[in-house]
């Protein structure tokens, strides 16, 4: 208990500093700014605003990253409520009975339960990661490469889970993402794979010419072609404060949604998806008059947006622990991280104490600035809303590609944007779903390295993986996918129970 | 029997060729040993694997029938990526290599490549209001110039490369010791 002061204390001596504080509070503004254009959830504007914080110190930085973060998120939640349009599948429930409380008027005390909602999601969960943080970090250097490897297992086949749609195409797209993620220079090998003899594909494609290319590109692409289709609410949004009434009723949701959210959100895989919409199956079964749900009960609202942000903040813990980016977002900090070079793992937590700390303490100091700041400033977001999206298509594609370039200033990054743009569309047109083909391109990699190390370690034995006396965590986290594998392909009924809960948008 | 060529019949031979070809390629990766794998054991495991996925695709599609592909946005498509090509090329001289022979793109500096990359964007817009989309690009201009040049210091002109034109650096000069200021404050 002590521990977790000292460790708080100096977070809040960090996070705290004029500077930071300052960060962090641009990013919340600049990230909501952004998430609340229709159609750019929070991958696409942290991919657009990365390049901006590699001229911050690494704390400033992170910071900053994590606000971009939950403002964006809030950003999107906001576009959800008032036009119908989820920047992203977790505020996918959110918009069901957002939007219809938006219809009846409502709209203010929805977005206002969204930001309380968070808020204490955040809060819960940023307590339950500090408690958490060490003794799993702990944990995690006890990991051998086997259970590495199978960890990602595991988390590729949750997310097979999570996508919508075919189960055999979010297969595909996650072969596909890996092999895309093999392009470039074997590090163990020094060969070339798949590079074309192009050399600007030496070391790869970055993750976020893919991500702005398969979700950003695409979807203007997408949205151009059909007239317009939004039906903005705004004028609607009159009062803010949600009743006495509303508070009550959203109070249990809101607890709820944080506990699941807390303990889907260490899964890998797209965790705020499946705990956002877990959320709302939930507090339909819950609720008396389930049949009233999708007509605009505040308790879908505050359910899903709480189980949300808590998975967003607890989705940390695989990545500071690990390592592993269990999300796109996560990926998005690791690539903050690794701009200031830093490598995330277990030794973080050691070597950079002010910085890890400082940075969950900053998670939550997000969630606040998005309280006291966003809240109050509801009337201009709902302005930005209110620019027609015919100009609103070219600025983002303009950011595309100047975020794209400020890379590397490297032209041709700008050109395999594009081609991961037309390949975006394609994907759209034949209804497969781009996140499984980002997780496969994240994880690939990592996959092969760990790979290499347990048939090293072993001398090339492969019973490495499935070792029941030296590879517990290995064996049982195959298990788990196994059994997952099988539950999903071999039940008939529970493939349905997807099916339906998918079909709920 | 006339086969239509429907979402997931597309999306299997997406998947297949993809694969095939990923084979063909990798075919000459080294291998490696049990102990070291090679270059060539995860591409081949995963490039096998994707035809497979395809196969199956294609069987289920001419099985179970398949839904049309419908709605594609030709035209958007088509000016949207070449907008984004155009930036590319236009930003900073490029030097094309054709193997025979190389061409030399000389950039045209932030300005003149966000005008003409932006509109051939306006052009993929139906409901483009031309006057509308004037004043907006030359607010676009403005930011985009005081944010990534000034404030943010990318090492990219405002002016195509061969203007060698030294207004902008008069004015980015002031711009740049006021953000550095600004962040002083803040520090």
């Amino acid at each position: 208990m002590e521990d977790f002061f000292t460790n708080l204390g100096l977070g809040f001596s960090v996070a705290f500093t004029l500077k930071n504080l300052f960060w962090c509070f641009m990013g919340a503004l600049i990230g909501t700014a952004i998430g609340v254009l229709p159609g750019v959830g929070p991958v696409a504007t942290m991919a657009l605003l990365l390049p901006v914080t590699y001229y911050l110190s690494p704390e400033g930085a992170l910071i900053m990253l994590a606000g971009i973060y939950y403002g964006a998120q809030y950003g999107g939640s906001t576009t959800a409520i008032l036009v119908n349009l989820p920047g992203e599948a977790s505020s996918v429930a959110t918009a069901l009975d957002g939007y219809q409380m938006a219809r009846q008027g409502r709209a203010g005390p929805a977005l206002a339960i969204c930001a309380i909602g968070s808020f204490i999601a955040g809060t819960i969960a940023t307590c339950l990661i500090v408690l958490a943080a060490p003794p799993l970090t702990a944990m995690a250097q006890q990991f051998t490469p086997a259970a590495f490897f199978s960890l990602m297992v595991l988390g590729l086949v949750l997310a097979i889970v999570m996508a919508s749609g075919s189960l055999l195409k979010a297969v595909g797209m996650i072969l596909l993402g890996m092999l895309l993620g093999l392009i470039g220079t074997d590090v163990n090998t020094g060969n070339t794979r798949f590079t074309f003899g192009i050399s600007d594909l030496f070391d790869g494609i970055g993750f976020v010419i893919v991500a702005m290319g398969v979700f950003g590109m695409a979807e203007i692409v997408g949205n151009i072609g059909n007239t317009e289709r939004r039906d903005l609410l705004s004028s609607k949004v009159s009062h803010l404060y949600p009743t006495r009434d509303d508070m009550k009723r959203s109070s249990g949701p809101i607890l709820r949604g944080t506990l699941l959210g807390s303990l889907l959100g260490v899964l890998p895989g797209a965790a705020a998806t499946l705990s956002s919409f877990a959320s709302y199956a939930l507090e339909k079964r819950l609720s008396g008059v389930p049949a009233k749900f999708g007509t605009g009960m505040i308790e879908g609202v505050a359910g899903p947006e709480s189980a949300n942000n808590a998975a967003a903040q607890t989705s940390f813990i695989p990545m500071l622990t690990l390592g592993i980016p269990a999300s796109p977002v996560m990926a998005m900090m690791i690539g903050g991280m690794m701009i200031h070079g830093i490598q995330p793992g277990p030794q973080v937590m050691q070597q950079k104490p002010a910085l890890f700390w400082g940075l969950i303490v900053s998670m939550w100091l997000g969630n606040l600035m998005l309280l006291v700041l966003n809240l109050p400033l509801i009337g201009i977001w709902v302005k930005l809303l209110m620019v027609p999206y015919r100009l609103l298509a070219i600025a983002i594609l303009f950011f595309c590609c100047i975020g794209v370039y400020s890379l590397n200033n490297l032209a041709t990054e700008v050109h395999f944007m594009a081609f991961f743009g037309v390949l975006g569309y394609i994907f759209v047109k034949l209804r497969c779903e781009a996140a499984p083909l980002l997780l496969g391109f994240l994880l690939g990699p990592l996959m092969e390295v760990y790979m290499r190390r347990a048939m090293l370690l072993s001398r090339g034995d492969p019973y490495v993986f499935i070792d029941w006396n030296n590879q517990k965590l290995s064996l049982g986290f195959l298990i788990v996918s196994l059994v997952v594998v099988v539950v999903l392909v071999l039940l008939p009924n529970m493939r349905k129970a997807r099916e339906v809960a998918f079909k709920e948008e | 029997m006339r086969i239509k060529v429907g979402q997931d019949m597309a999306t299997g031979l997406l998947f297949a060729i993809i694969g095939i070809g990923a084979l063909f390629i990798g075919w000459d990766y080294p291998m490696g040993q049990w102990t070291r794998p090679g270059t060539g054991v995860l591409p081949a495991i995963l490039s096998g694997l994707l035809v497979l996925t395809g196969t199956v695709l294609i069987v289920k599609s001419l099985a179970s029938g398949d839904s049309e592909i419908t709605g594609i946005n030709w035209m958007p498509l088509a000016l949207v990526s070449f907008a984004v090509v155009l930036f590319g090329l236009l930003i900073d001289t490029t030097v094309l290599n054709f193997g025979i022979f190389t061409v030399r793109v000389p950039g045209l500096g932030l300005w003149l490549t966000m005008a003409i990359s932006m509109t051939v964007c306006a052009l993929a817009i139906r409901e483009t209001q031309w006057k509308e989309y004037a004043i907006f690009l030359v607010f676009m201009m403005v930011m985009a110039w005081a944010v990534f040049i000034c404030a943010l210091g990318m090492p990219i002109n405002a002016c195509p490369t061969f203007a060698e034109c030294q207004v902008c650096w008069l004015v980015n000069t002031p711009v740049r010791k006021i953000y550095e200021a600004l962040l002083w404050v803040v520090r």
